[in-house]
């Protein structure tokens, strides 16, 4: 399984990538990535590689993702290329016109890639108090409501009880289900 | 279960370094290699370990402490990244002479792309030039492994050993076994003897040929004593293709031919590219008809072959001389070299969807709320006719604001204003100049600049931009914080204004970075004492970094649409990621999703479009 994750430099994409990983390692299987730190992550575009298997390389070459995970639509159709045929993108959005491009839906629908959106600003503005940080839960839990990304809502949420600090479990849990119950 | 933890490259090598017995540690921040020394202090901690785990001021400071720690036999070892080395680069050549006692690792992360460097350059490179061994993982698990390898190295040939992890094996993630610390109990014994650690010509007439020696026994067992580095993939067999390869181009060029399910190709994985096993590739490229090179980023397998007839490398174009070899690249390589059709580029489509959405990549900004913004706003708009020297660390994104106009490497800010006024000097006319540098680039290089500048009297403003913190690399302490790595351990803060002011420097004052007016008139005045007196005058700006995440008075802001004339002033000097323009209705407007309710940009707008909404304390 080869996860694409991209987003903005500040929105904590880094967690995602250990929540996917600590899933992995608990099933006994071998994972590498390869994740973004330094100058970019000044509010840049950022991008994280992660591969659950037998790989010896920690990127992810174009067409090959099986899921790509956005956390921003730009950001989104910058890097659709990765995305092999048959893969599922699952993205962040904030303005859903997006997924209406022609040239996009085209692209999309020739290759039998399939976009799943969620909402994750509003929501989070509606139910959390507008604290954007748990975007990097929520969009596990899209991912999981979308039924792609080859892992379970239970495995996600053991994986976030574990690894986040002890005051930010219940919300973290919150932010999971709200993307879970809001993809499209 | 094993005992196997995911981690990052960097806490692999980290995790090395302490099991195997190094017990003095040093390093400067840099990415990609900056997460190294803190996990050196975080498994020293879990593990019991004594190790000393420190920040040198500057990569020249930390090599030369850890390399006298080894003087005395300990395990010691210096971490930097690929220009740290420039900085070090004179210990570094001296030593690499030196008969050494304990193991000496020098850990060199380079940065292909570059991704976050002033350069592009291969550190295996200097090891070459200063003609010391050299090992090139190509995963995390490889660099974990050849740190223990490294350690035997420098002691059995008293040799200062280089790791070169590149950012792709500093910064990937992997499953990595833990084991326990080997105990080498070996007490501090510094021995005196100036033939051994007094570096006088005379010594060098003998050590240099010495080194020699050196470098052909380790040569030697390069070539038959590391099959785990060097090896072929599969064994010995004449394929169409040979492939030479080093670090993680070899881990991605196996995953390609895997996928491909190619089976007329054979690898020849270097792990140690200097001293390069020479007999050992000859070999393979005696068996292949056709080869290609692929390490990243300088030729310095490729130039160590004595016969490159048959080689396609850089020499002859086949491997392109600059960035990244990113697995897009090596597949059209192999493309190109097998006569097999080239993949598809960037897909029409997306690149159409792209444009027609208006969407470019995104350039890194200084974070919403940033003090540095701030300040920069208070000297553009006291001194709009300046020229503005720059330094490395977050402030140089400061370019998106126009006030950034030369950066060279760290430190320079201050030499570029000396040679500057030096250059109007000549023509005997006044140019405002006003330098910038943080606080922790002040102190790795600023010093010397600083007191030259006193010394030769020079003209200009150096506004110091004090956050506390080595912000660009992720947060580490300095000497001007005065926090230490190892749990339970505090330093002495370096007092910042008795250092500018030890360094000669009459006119020294502080102000608050948030407070836009005070700032200007300060400006104002530095800048008329610097050039009345003809010298530096040095102006603190000071705010704690928002990763410090300190308490501060949040200040909603709103911008208002009957008073905002959409002249855009705000987006070209203050740049705040939280306030945008929009397009359509023409005027500027807060971007919830970003803004952290600092309120300076309040005092920005000069039509007072912009707004508190409601004050409150957090
Ligand atoms: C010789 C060298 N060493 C290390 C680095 C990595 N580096 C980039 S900026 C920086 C320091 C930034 O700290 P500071 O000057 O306090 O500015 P801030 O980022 O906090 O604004 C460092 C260490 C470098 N570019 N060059
Ligand atoms: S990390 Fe700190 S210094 Fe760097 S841009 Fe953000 S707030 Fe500014
Ligand atoms: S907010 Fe002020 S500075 Fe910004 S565009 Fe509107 S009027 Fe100009
Ligand atoms: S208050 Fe203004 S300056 Fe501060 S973060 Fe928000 S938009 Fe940026």
């Amino acid at each position: 399984m080869q996860y694409v994750i991209v987003g903005i430099g500040g929105q904590g994409i880094l967690f995602s990538s250990r929540v996917l990983g600590h899933i992995a390692l608990s099933k006994g299987e071998r994972v590498i990535g390869s994740e973004v730190h330094g100058m970019a992550q000044r509010g840049g575009s950022v991008i994280s590689h992660f591969k659950v298997g037998d790989y010896n390389s920690p990127l992810v070459k174009a067409n090959e993702a099986d899921v790509l995970l956005a956390f921003d639509q730009n950001e989104a159709v910058r890097n659709m290329h990765f995305l092999k045929p048959g893969g599922h993108a699952v993205v962040n959005t904030h303005a859903p016109a997006f997924a209406e491009n022609p040239s996009l839906t085209k692209w999309m629908s020739e290759r039998e890639a399939r976009l799943h959106t969620v909402m994750g600003y509003d929501m989070l503005k509606k139910e959390m108090g507008g604290r954007f940080l748990f975007l990097n839960v929520l969009i596990l839990g899209a991912m999981c409501g979308a039924g792609v990304g080859g892992v379970t809502i239970e495995e996600v949420l053991e994986a976030v009880r574990a690894l986040a600090p002890a005051k930010f479990v219940e919300d973290n849990v919150k932010a999971v289900n709200l993307g879970y119950e809001g993809t499209k | 279960m094993s005992n196997k933890q995911i981690l990052l490259g960097n806490e692999a090598i980290a995790r090395g370094v302490v099991e195997a017995g190094c017990e003095v540690a040093a390093a400067y921040p840099g990415t990609p290699s900056s997460e190294i020394l803190p996990a050196i202090a975080k498994w020293a901690d879990d593990l019991g370990t004594r190790t000393v785990v420190e920040w040198g001021a500057n990569e020249k400071v930390a090599f030369e402490m850890a390399a006298a720690a080894s003087f005395t036999g300990k395990r010691s070892c210096a971490v930097m990244k690929q220009v740290g080395l420039n900085v070090a680069a004179d210990p570094f050549m001296s030593v690499a002479q030196f008969k050494l006692k304990g193991g000496f690792l020098l850990i060199a992360a380079d940065d292909p792309g570059p991704h976050s460097s002033q350069t592009e350059q291969d550190s295996r490179f200097f090891a070459m030039f200063a003609k010391i061994p050299c090992f090139d993982p190509a995963t995390a698990v490889e660099a974990k492994e050849m740190v223990f390898d490294a350690y035997d190295l420098s002691e059995r040939h008293n040799v200062i050993t280089m790791l070169r992890p590149g950012v792709r094996v500093d910064h990937c993630r992997q499953d990595i076994e833990l084991k326990d610390v080997i105990d080498l109990s070996r007490p501090a014994s510094f021995e005196k003897d100036p033939n051994r650690w007094v570096c006088l010509p005379a010594r060098v007439k003998i050590n240099h040929p010495q080194l020699n020696e050196k470098r052909e026994a380790i040569r030697k067992e390069f070539e038959t004593k590391f099959p785990k580095y060097n090896y072929e993939v599969p064994a010995r067999k004449k394929a169409r293709l040979g492939i030479i390869a080093a670090g993680v181009s070899f881990s991605i060029v196996t995953d390609i031919l895997r996928a491909w399910g190619a089976d007329d190709v054979s690898v020849l994985k270097i792990g140690t590219p200097h001293p390069l096993p020479i007999r050992m590739v000859e070999d393979f490229i005696s068996r292949h008809d056709n080869v290609v090179i692929l390490e990243e980023t300088y030729p310095v397998i490729e130039m160590q072959i004595p016969d490159r007839t048959k080689v396609k490398g850089r020499w002859n174009g086949w491997v392109p001389s600059a960035g990244e070899l990113l697995p897009e690249i090596i597949e059209e390589i192999l493309c190109k070299v097998l006569g097999k059709a080239a993949p598809e580029g960037a897909p029409d489509d997306l690149r159409k969807a792209a444009e027609e959405l208006n969407i470019t990549p995104r350039r890194p900004m200084l974070c919403p709320g940033c003090p540095h913004r701030a300040s920069f706003f208070s000297i553009r708009q006291t001194l709009p006719k300046a020229i503005y020297p720059s330094d490395i660390g977050c402030y140089t994104l400061g370019v998106n604001q126009g006030m950034v106009d030369a950066v060279l490497d760290m430190g320079a800010s201050i030499t570029q204003a000396s040679g500057l006024y030096m250059a109007y000097k000549a023509d005997g006319k006044e140019q405002p100049i006003v330098a910038s540098i943080g606080d922790s680039t002040f102190f790795h290089m600023g010093l010397p600049g600083l007191a030259s500048a006193v010394y030769n009297k020079h003209a200009f403003v150096l506004a110091i931009l004090d956050n506390s913190l080595t912000a660009m690399t992720g947060g580490q302490s300095h000497p001007g914080i005065g926090d230490k790595l190892r749990k339970g351990e505090t330093g002495r803060k370096v007092d910042l204004e008795g250092a500018v002011r030890g360094c000669g420097v009459n006119w020294v004052k502080t102000t608050a970075a948030y407070d836009i007016s005070t700032s200007r008139s300060l400006v104002k005045e530095a800048w008329e004492y610097a050039r009345t007196h003809e010298e530096p005058a040095v102006l603190i700006f000071r705010h704690p970094c928002m990763l410090l995440r300190q308490k501060q008075a949040v200040i909603p802001v709103t911008v208002d649409p009957e008073k905002c004339i959409g002249c855009k002033f705000c987006i070209n000097f203050f740049n705040c990621p939280g306030l945008v323009f929009d397009e359509k209705t023409k005027k500027a407007y807060i971007d919830e999703r970003f803004c952290v309710k600092c309120g300076v940009c309040i005092n920005v707008c000069p039509h007072g479009a912009i707004l508190a909404t409601e004050g409150e304390e957090a």
